[in-house]
């Protein structure tokens, strides 16, 4: 089982402190407006968000787990509702591997896998280095041709 | 050899379309006198006069402009006036074929044909219109030439070619007036409750508090009944019209049906396209020995479209729905297993918070909007003793199996839903823990298909599983996936699906 690279705490952290940012101009805002909220209530909603990021993105990078099996690929994520998934490789339709603007900042990508699955119909799996997730799309990729998913459907 | 569409779509599409010209031209009309005073008048009828020429000129050029030609393995379609689109649908990737006509379509004899692929939440071809007879045409010419297709890549033939149509089911006029007395319309009484609820403490108000009291109560029995009615009717009503004529025949290896009073749809669904079989009841269906039966395949909705879904048995007798049902899928008749005992305790537990969380609510209303209520804000406490009941019926009434070729799952008291998935067409395996079920050492276990139908909650899953039970379950879909996918396509003699079992 693979763990993610431990930078992708920094992203998820770096996510959590912008969400508890805007969280807290918009409480200033309200604070400034209505005079019954006094402006360190703001600042409490800041702290409080902050914490509650920064404890979430920890609590998840020590639950993911990824393994790439014999047939399939196996995930096992979520905090508070702990999900595994088995993708199997014959039911790959298309892989990707993605780097938005934060992870391109940390030096991370991620692989998205895709299935014709109504509910898990895309899979990503975040904290890959760029070379990793390069390297793991065209190993799904391969697997998925070796397991020849061509009716996928 | 292209087609054209058929000419009477035209003079239909352009008394369609009249309608919003109808609208656009008062608009003008008012619009030019308002501004240009009485010679305003003129120009509008100018205007609209123009609008009505555009309006055929561009029918017309529609109708001239659209070929289609179904050949060589694909249906191409050439169409549009100021843009050009070709478009060319691989055959075998064709789900569905849907006709469907309303009255007066059907007083023209036209019909729309609607051609669905997968993976897309829209139609991927549609003819406005053609002939009736040319639409039936179409739908046997794809069904023929997606058999060629496939015959030519050397596919398992399953059984040796039942050519001729054999009728599955059809709907007799007593098991219609049963649909329609069954069909209850949970929306109606939702939406009437939602605009009712609004006007209650207004009503309480108006009325004397003292001597308002029972009056309130009839009243509100009363609304209760009226409700209940409209929705039965409403319920009713729809589903004569959904299913009137309902007749489920098989065509090769294609299942065709029609239906429907006023609209009046035919459609076609290839047998080996099909996902999942959802065999549905209700406590009155199963006291009386009925249920129904739905039949998903992939990009496409049954339930989604117009009004109920389109290609399932509203109604039957139990034995024959899963007659039915297993000459679709032969998948026997399942023995359920059902979650660990201990999750009854779980759901009693859950159905007296959900009360405890009712009251506290009606208990806020009432002590800060001021609301006067009819009756005493721990009412739903009544209910109490029913949950260790609802929780021991949704207990029941769960479960799965692992058949030779499928796995069953069984969901729901209300509206049970037992899905039957070949393992084949197992997408991924989702095995899924909330906090809570870690604590009760539960986990639910997806298996998810490309039916696209299960948006909410619908998924084949069993539910609350014991933890081991999950493990073993995630482990043993996927395994029985690989091979029966293997043995379908017969790669049973490769090596990497030898080590699986059979």
């Amino acid at each position: 089982m693979k763990r993610l690279h431990p930078r992708i705490r920094a992203l998820w952290i770096g996510n959590a402190v912008i969400t508890a940012a805007v969280l807290g101009v918009v409480a200033l805002v309200v604070s400034v407006v209505v005079d019954a909220i006094p402006w360190w209530a703001a600042v409490a909603v800041a702290l409080f968000a902050l914490s509650l990021g920064v404890g979430l993105a920890l609590a998840r990078y020590r639950v993911w787990r990824y393994e790439v099996r014999e047939d399939a690929l196996y995930l096992e994520r979520g905090v508070f509702t702990r999900v595994r998934t088995v993708v199997p490789f014959v039911r790959i339709q298309h892989v990707d591997s993605s780097r938005g603007p934060l992870e391109r900042l940390v030096g991370l990508g991620s692989t998205v896998v895709y299935t014709a699955g109504s509910r898990g119909a895309d899979v990503t799996i975040p904290g890959l280095t760029p070379d990793g997730a390069d390297d793991l799309r065209e190993r799904l990729k391969r697997l998925a041709i070796r397991a020849e998913g061509e009716d996928a459907v | 050899m292209s087609r054209s569409l058929s000419p009477r779509s035209v003079p239909y599409r352009i008394v369609e379309r009249a309608g919003s010209l109808v609208v656009t031209a008062v608009f003008l009309f008012s619009g030019a006198s308002a501004a240009l005073g009485p010679a305003g008048g003129v120009v509008a009828a100018v205007l609209a006069g123009l609008a009505v020429c555009l309006l055929v000129g561009y029918e017309v050029a529609r109708y001239r402009r659209f070929e289609y030609d179904l050949g060589g393995g694909t249906l191409d379609i050439r169409s549009g006036v100021v843009s050009r689109r070709n478009r060319e649908i691989p055959l075998r990737r064709v789900q569905n074929v849907d006709i469907s006509r309303n009255v007066v379509q059907r007083l023209l004899d036209i019909a729309a044909v609607d051609f669905e692929t997968a993976g897309g939440s829209e139609t991927e071809a549609s003819l406005r219109f053609v002939s009736f007879e040319e639409a039936k045409r179409l739908q046997s010419e794809v069904r023929r030439l997606k058999r060629d297709t496939s015959d030519a890549e050397s596919e398992p033939e399953t059984d040796a070619e039942p050519t001729d149509e054999e009728e599955l089911f059809a709907l007799s006029g007593r098991e219609l007036a049963l649909v329609g007395a069954l069909s209850f319309d949970v929306r109606v009484p939702g939406l009437l409750f939602v605009l009712v609820s609004g006007s209650v403490p207004a009503l309480s108000s108006v009325l004397p508090s003292e001597s308002g009291v029972p009056f309130v109560a009839a009243g509100l029995v009363l609304a209760a009944l009226a409700i209940v009615l409209v929705s039965w009717l409403g319920g009713a009503v729809a589903a004569v019209l959904n299913y009137y004529g309902f007749r489920l025949t098989r065509v090769d290896d294609e299942l065709q049906y029609e239906r429907g009073l006023l609209r009046r749809y035919d459609g076609s669904i290839p047998l080996d396209k099909v996902q999942t079989l959802t065999i549905t009841d209700d406590p009155l269906k199963r006291y009386f020995g009925f249920a129904a039966l739905e039949i998903e395949t992939a990009g496409y909705a049954p339930g989604t479209g117009e009004s109920g879904s389109e290609a399932a048995v509203p109604l039957a007798s139990r034995e024959r729905v899963y007659s039915l049902a297993n000459r679709i899928e032969p998948f026997g008749s399942p023995a359920f297993e059902r979650p660990p005992k201990r999750v009854r305790r779980r759901y009693a537990l859950r159905y007296l918070l959900a009360l405890g969380a009712v009251t506290a609510l009606l208990y806020g209303v009432a002590a800060f909007a001021g609301w006067a209520l009819p009756w005493p804000a721990y009412a739903p406490l009544v209910l109490a003793p029913v949950a260790p009941v609802a929780a021991h019926l949704t207990w029941r009434h769960r479960g799965y199996w692992l058949g030779e070729n499928h796995v069953v799952t069984r969901n729901g008291f209300l509206r049970r839903r037992i899905k039957v998935v070949p393992y084949y067409r197992v997408q991924t395996v989702i095995d899924s823990r909330s906090l809570f079920q870690r604590r009760w050492q539960v986990a639910t276990v997806t298996a998810d298909t490309a039916g696209s139908r299960s948006l909410v909650g619908a998924h084949a899953a069993a539910v609350d599983v014991d933890e081991a039970v999950a493990d073993d379950l995630r482990r043993e879909l996927d395994a029985r996936l690989r091979s029966s996918l293997a043995e379908r396509r017969g790669w049973t003699d490769r090596s990497d699906a030898a080590d699986s079992p059979a």
